[in-house]
Formats: structure tokens, C-alpha cells, sequence
């Protein structure tokens, strides 16, 4: 149940600032329960959140289902328009930081090194923890440097720079 | 102790600490900071980023990328005050096309501001949204200050 999401000029996705700050609060929620009960249960929450993960970055943010949720919730509750608006693309890129290390959290469940794989867990509970209590998306300010990186080497034809009005 | 327990206290305390690293972090955000007197950016960066100094006593270049949000906001206050001084002039500058610039002066982040003189002098320099009227007092002054407030 995916709702379009809004476009800007260049067609690239938008969404509520507050969406990602709430996916964070629920996947801390998810990872913290799960790193304290652990055993079959743990590892499940941490499977679900790892398709939660998956679905975000493979099929955008429109697809989240913690976004999904938010959107039925601001309805509900008549959270009222954004406050702001921002790209897709950084929380997206932050979604696939937090499938790589989820990832990495259940190979090495599958290979029995459970405490490894725990704290692989608490990385990222931390940074959706960071996230959910100030805002700061760490996987947001990547996407930017990758970018920047990546603009560089290919050296991009629409040098956008503007120039104010004298 | 419970071991359930021993891991709910670990989980708590360490939201605890990533939220006052975050406040931390927060308070350092947009800091204008000066103090780079003998630092200058280079003829050929302002030419690139297309800033021209000429009769003006102050400029600036803003770096950002076309997904970064909190480069609106400083483009707002650069524009405020482009119109309060008629001595002043900005340029935005996509950092990805300006690498040279940015690997010169360690930009790790977007947005990053630089204020120069007329001598391309960098009165003052910040990473994240800063506070207009620092930038004010930082153009009022027209000097790089001389003490070291690094860090």
C-alpha cells in the first residue's frame, strides 16, 4: 500500500521530515527489544527490521513500512501538513547503511558468532537511536559525501552554480 | 543479575550516550568560527565558483549539494543579508563540482560557508546552518580575528 510520494522539479521523491525521525524511534524500539530479549525471538525481531530495511532501499521510501505507518498515523491524528519537505534519496541511502550492517548481523548469527552479530546490532541501534532522539542522520550525511565523491569523478556537465542578484 | 535485565540497562545506556553525543554535536553545528587570519581562498576558486570581489568588502561562498536541506536555510540568510549591505555578494557552489576548493580548505560537509574580505581573506568559516547575526558581527567587524579559537 504504497502512497506516491511528492516530486520536485527534477522528479525526485519527497517526504515528510518527520517520517524518518519516527521510522528511527520505532526501529530502536524493535532493535532494543531485540538485543535485550535475544535468543529466537531477538534474532526475529532482527530479521523483520532487515526486510524493513530491504523493502525502504530497494523500493524506495514510499514502499517503508514504518513510513507507511506514519502516514496512516498523521491521518489518524491530524499531524497536519509537513513542516518540511526532503529529498528521498539521503534517508534511502541511510536505510541501505542500516540493511549492510543488518546484513552483516545475520550472517553471523547464520555462523553462530551470536555476539558478534549483537554487536553489529547495537551499531545500529545506536544510529537510529541518534537519529530518533536528535535528529542527526548519520547515514544522510554519507549519502552526501558519496555523492560529492561520485559528482567529482564523473565530472558533471551541469555545473549548477547560481549566482545571486547583485 | 538477571541477565535480561544487565542487557536492558546496556541497550538504555547506550541511547543515553548516543543522545548526549547527538546534543553535543548539535551545539557545534552551524558555529561560526574565525580566527584562520592567514588564510585565503585562491583567485582561481573564486573565478570557479564564479564570486566576484570587486569593489565589495565582503563575500561569500556557500557549498552544498542539490539534496542537502540545510543549505536552504543558509541561502536564505545569505540572501537576507546580500539585501541589507550593498557591499556584499554570495555565490552557492555545488561542492561536487568544486573538489579542488573544498580538498583545499578540508570540507568535510555540506553546508560549508566561507566569508572572505576584499582580500579574499577568510574572516570566518562554518559547516551547518549559522547564526545570521554571527555573520553580521563577523562582516561588521571586517577584520579576521586574530585569536585562535580552533576547536
Amino acid at each position: 500500500m504504497a502512497s506516491q510520494l511528492a516530486r520536485d522539479a527534477d522528479g525526485r521523491g519527497r517526504i515528510d521530515v518527520r517520517g524518518p525521525r519516527f521510522g528511527a524511534t520505532v526501529t530502536t524500539v524493535v532493535l532494543g527489544a531485540a538485543l535485550v530479549v535475544q535468543g529466537g525471538v531477538g534474532v526475529g525481531l532482527v530479521a523483520w527490521q532487515w526486510l524493513a530495511f530491504a523493502i525502504s532501499t530497494v523500493f524506495g521510501l514510499a514502499w517503508s513500512p514504518y513510513g507507511n505507518l506514519f502516514r496512516f498515523l498523521k491521518r489518524r491524528l491530524d499531524l497536519g501538513a509537513p513542516p518540511a519537505t526532503e529529498p528521498e534519496g539521503p534517508p534511502r541511502f541511510a536505510q541501505a547503511c542500516g540493511l549492510a550492517v543488518s546484513t552483516v548481523a545475520l550472517v553471523l548469527f547464520a555462523l553462530g558468532a551470536a555476539t558478534a552479530g549483537w554487536v553489529a546490532v547495537a551499531v545500529v541501534l545506536a544510529l537510529s537511536a541518534l537519529l530518533a532522539t536528535t535528529g542527526i542522520c548519520v547515514g544522510c550525511e554519507l549519502h552526501l559525501v558519496g555523492q560529492r565523491l561520485r559528482g567529482g569523478r564523473r565530472g558533471r556537465s551541469d555545473l549548477d552554480t547560481e549566482r545571486s542578484a547583485a | 543479575m538477571d541477565p535480561m535485565l544487565l542487557r536492558l540497562l546496556l541497550v538504555v545506556g547506550l541511547v543515553a550516550l548516543v543522545t548526549a553525543a547527538g546534543a553535543v554535536w548539535r551545539r557545534r553545528d552551524g558555529r561560526v568560527r574565525t580566527g584562520d587570519a592567514a588564510v585565503r581562498l585562491a583567485d582561481h576558486h573564486l573565478e570557479a565558483v564564479g564570486l566576484d570581489l570587486d569593489g565589495r568588502s565582503a563575500g561569500a561562498v556557500l557549498l552544498g549539494s542539490p539534496t542537502c536541506t540545510p543549505c536552504t536555510a543558509v541561502k536564505r540568510i545569505l540572501h537576507d543579508l546580500e539585501a541589507e549591505r550593498d557591499d556584499f555578494a554570495w555565490v552557492y557552489a555545488d561542492a561536487a563540482d568544486h573538489l579542488d576548493l573544498a580538498e583545499a580548505h578540508r570540507v568535510l560537509r555540506v553546508p560549508t560557508l566561507f566569508v572572505v574580505d576584499a582580500d579574499r581573506r577568510v574572516l570566518a568559516r562554518s559547516s551547518g546552518v549559522p547564526a545570521a547575526d554571527e555573520l553580521r558581527r563577523v562582516l561588521d567587524e571586517g577584520e579576521p580575528l586574530e585569536e585562535s579559537s580552533a576547536a
